[in-house]
C-alpha cells in the first residue's frame, strides 16, 4: 500500500509537485493520470526514492520513504521511464543481475527466472543477448527484472509509451495480473482511455497537484460531463 | 546487502569480456607494445653500434689525395669511392656522409700550403649523426698528424699548437646508456593502465546514463557505495591487468630478443617486471577511479570519450616534462602522483638501489586519491541532479 500525503518536490525554481495526496491500496489498481509535466514521474520518483521530497510525505506499506530507502526499495519495484538493458548480457542475466542485487539466492533467482518467463511469455528469449530485441522484447525483460523480488508494490512510468497495440495489449493483461496476485499497482499515464481501461481508481494531476480522484463514473460525475476525455480535459484545466 | 558489492564487480567484468572487439584491440595493443617497441630500438642502437665498429668513410675524389687515403688507411678505415650522385643520394637520406676531395688537393699538399676539402652531409637526420662526426674526426686527425710533422720538420715542438689535450672519460654506465631509450618502458607502465581501465570506467558511468539503466540500477535496495566500489573493482582489475601483460611483453621481449642485440645496454627481466608492477598497479587503482570520475559527468559515451582524452593528455604530459626539464631526482617528486612513479620506475631500470619508502609513499597517495575519488562519485550518483541531468 501506497500512501501520499501533501507532497511537495521543488527543483531550484520550478515546482514540479505542489500537493498531491493519494492513496493506493493493494490488489488494486491505481491510475495517476496528467497531461506532460504534470509531475507524476517526478511523484513516482520520489515514492521509489530516487529522489528525496521537498515537502509532505509518502509511505510504502507504513515505511517513510524519506527515512528508510533501502528499505522502501526491497518492497517496491519500479519500472521507470529509462529501461535500459546490458545488451551484451541476456535477457536472464539481466533480470537475474537485479535478483542477486536484491539479495536472492542463486537458486531461488533460477527458479524466478523461470516462473516470470512462463508469466510473460519469454521463455525462448531467455537465453538471448539483448541486442537486436524489439521494443516489446525489451519491455518484457525489463518488467521481469522490476518484478524479480516479488515486491508488494508495483510502480510503473507510463509503460506503454512507444509500444504497438499487441505489447500494449499484453501488457495490460500483466497488470491485471499483478493486482490479481493482490499487488499494489500505481501507474502513470496521459492516456485517457488506457487509464479508463485499467485502472480502479484513478488520480488526475495538473501543474503538480491532485485535481480530482475516484472511479471513472466518479469523475464524469464531478465534472458533469458525459465522457471521459472532456472531464479529463475539463478537470486538469481547473487546476489554473 | 554485503553480496552486492561482489555482484557489481562480477557483472561488470562478464559485460566487459563479453565486448570481444574492445577486449581485442586492448589486448593485441598491450601484448604487442613491448617487443614492437624493444625490436626498434634494438635495431636502431646496433644499427648506431655497427655503424661505429665498422668505420668507413665515402670519399668523391679519393684518387687527388693519395695521402689522406693512406692516412685512413693506416688507421684501419675502409675507404669507398662515392657515387657519382652523392648529394641527391645525402638528400633522400641514402647516404650520411661525403668527403669531397678537389683535383688540386696534392699539389697544394705537397707544397705544404693550406688544402680545402668539404664534408657534404645533411644534419636534419639524427641517424646521420655519427657518420658526420666520424669524417669529421678522421679529418681533423689527419690534420694534426700532417701538423705535428710539419712542425716537427720545422723544429717547433708540436705542444706548441696543442696547449690543451682532451681525453674524454664517460662515465655512464652501459645500463645508463640504455636508460636513455628505456624511459620508453616506465611511460608505457603509466599509460598501460590508462587503457586498460578505459572500457569499463566508461561504460560503467556515461555508459549506464546513455542506455537508461543507471536510474533502474539506482533503485535496487544497494546503498550507491557499494555500487561504486564494485565498478571501481572491475575497471582496477582490468586496468591492473593490462599493465600486467604490457609490461611482460617488454620483459618477455628484452629476455628473448633484445638483450642479445642490445648487450649490456639494458636489463629488463623477472626482477624489473616485479618492481614494475609493485608501482603500476597502485597507480592503476587511482587512474581508474579518476577516469570512473570524469565520466560520471558524461552524458554520453562520446562525451566521456572526449572528457577521457584530456584526462590522457594531462597524464602523458609529465612523462615529457621529466624528460625536457631535466628534472633530478628529489623526495618531493614522489608527492606528486605519475611523477613519483615515473621517477621510481627510472631509478629501477637505470639500475638504481630503490629504498621500500620510494614504492609505499606513491603507492599510499595513489590509493588515498582513489579513495577520494570513490568518494565523489558515490557523492555524485547519490546526488539526483547528476542522475537526472542537469538543466
Amino acid at each position: 500500500m501506497i500512501r501520499v500525503e501533501g507532497l511537495a518536490k521543488r527543483f531550484g525554481e520550478i515546482q514540479a509537485v505542489r500537493d498531491v495526496t493519494f492513496t493506493a491500496p493493494d490488489g488494486s489498481i491505481t491510475g495517476l493520470l496528467g497531461p506532460n509535466g504534470a509531475g507524476k514521474t517526478t511523484t513516482l520518483r520520489v515514492i521509489s526514492t530516487l529522489m528525496a521530497p521537498s515537502g509532505g510525505a509518502a509511505t510504502v506499506d507504513g515505511i517513510d520513504v524519506a527515512r528508510d530507502r533501502l528499505g522502501v526499495r526491497l518492497r517496491i519495484g519500479m519500472l521507470s521511464d529509462a529501461r535500459g538493458l546490458y545488451t551484451r548480457l541476456t535477457a536472464r542475466e539481466n533480470i537475474a543481475y537485479y535478483g542477486a542485487l536484491h539479495g536472492l539466492a542463486p537458486a531461488a533467482i533460477e527458479r524466478r527466472v523461470s516462473e516470470l518467463a512462463r508469466w510473460l511469455d519469454m521463455e525462448a528469449l531467455l537465453d538471448r543477448r539483448t541486442d537486436g530485441f524489439s521494443s516489446g522484447e525489451r519491455m518484457k525483460v525489463a518488467i521481469a527484472r522490476t518484478i524479480v523480488h516479488d515486491p508488494p508494490n508495483v510502480l510503473l512510468d507510463e509503460p506503454t509509451n512507444g509500444l504497438d497495440v499487441m505489447t500494449t495489449r499484453n501488457l495490460r493483461d500483466i497488470i491485471r495480473k499483478l493486482r490479481d496476485a493482490g499487488k499494489c499497482v500505481l501507474f502513470s499515464s496521459h492516456v485517457m482511455q488506457e487509464v479508463s481501461a485499467l485502472c480502479d481508481e484513478i488520480v488526475i494531476v495538473a501543474h503538480g497537484a491532485v485535481v480530482a480522484r475516484g472511479n471513472a463514473a466518479q469523475l464524469l460525475a464531478a465534472s458533469g460531463r458525459d465522457n471521459l476525455e472532456d472531464a479529463f480535459v475539463h478537470l486538469a484545466g481547473e487546476a489554473h | 546487502m554485503s553480496g552486492a558489492f561482489a555482484v557489481v564487480y562480477f557483472k561488470e567484468l562478464r559485460d566487459a569480456l563479453r565486448d570481444r572487439r574492445t577486449l581485442l584491440m586492448v589486448l593485441v595493443a598491450s601484448i604487442l607494445t613491448g617487443p614492437l617497441t624493444l625490436v626498434l630500438m634494438a635495431n636502431f642502437v646496433s644499427g648506431l653500434e655497427e655503424k661505429a665498429a665498422n668505420p668507413k668513410v665515402r670519399i668523391a675524389g679519393a684518387q687527388y689525395a693519395p695521402a689522406l687515403v693512406n692516412f685512413l688507411q693506416r688507421n684501419d678505415i675502409e675507404v669507398e669511392n662515392a657515387p657519382a650522385d652523392y648529394e641527391s643520394r645525402i638528400r633522400e637520406g641514402r647516404l650520411d656522409a661525403v668527403i669531397v676531395i678537389r683535383e688540386d688537393f696534392d699539389e697544394h699538399y705537397l707544397a705544404g700550403d693550406q688544402v680545402k676539402a668539404e664534408i657534404v652531409f645533411d644534419d636534419s637526420r639524427t641517424d646521420a649523426g655519427p657518420s658526420i662526426r666520424q669524417a669529421e674526426r678522421l679529418l681533423r686527425a689527419f690534420n694534426r698528424e700532417t701538423g705535428t710533422l710539419r712542425m716537427v720538420a720545422r723544429g717547433v715542438s708540436p705542444d706548441l699548437a696543442q696547449p690543451l689535450k682532451v681525453d674524454h672519460v664517460n662515465t655512464a654506465t652501459p645500463r645508463q646508456r640504455g636508460a636513455l631509450f628505456l624511459f620508453l618502458i616506465p611511460m608505457f607502465a603509466i599509460l598501460s593502465p590508462i587503457l586498460g581501465g578505459m572500457s569499463i570506467a566508461i561504460d560503467a558511468t556515461a555508459g549506464e546514463r546513455e542506455r537508461g539503466s543507471l536510474e533502474p540500477l539506482l533503485g535496487n535496495p544497494v546503498p550507491v557505495s557499494r555500487l561504486v566500489a564494485g565498478k571501481w573493482l572491475a575497471a582496477w582489475t582490468f586496468a591492473s591487468g593490462v599493465a600486467m601483460l604490457t609490461l611482460a611483453g617488454f620483459a618477455a621481449a628484452a629476455i628473448l630478443y633484445a638483450q642479445r642485440k642490445l648487450g649490456a645496454l639494458m636489463a629488463f627481466g623477472v626482477p624489473e617486471l616485479v618492481d614494475f608492477v609493485l608501482v603500476a598497479v597502485p597507480l592503476a587503482a587511482m587512474t581508474s577511479s579518476l577516469q570512473m570520475l570524469i565520466c560520471t559527468y558524461g552524458r554520453s559515451y562520446r562525451e566521456a570519450q572526449t572528457y577521457m582524452s584530456y584526462l590522457v593528455s594531462v597524464i602523458s604530459f609529465v612523462p615529457a616534462v621529466v624528460v625536457f626539464a631535466g628534472l633530478k631526482d628529489a623526495f618531493w617528486q614522489l608527492l606528486v602522483p605519475v611523477l613519483g612513479q615515473q621517477m621510481v620506475l627510472g631509478r629501477v631500470i637505470r639500475g638504481d638501489a630503490v629504498p621500500l619508502t620510494d614504492y609505499v609513499v606513491p603507492a599510499a597517495l595513489a590509493l588515498a586519491i582513489a579513495a577520494a575519488c570513490l568518494a565523489g562519485i558515490t557523492r555524485l550518483l547519490g546526488d539526483e541532479r547528476i542522475v537526472f541531468g542537469r538543466s
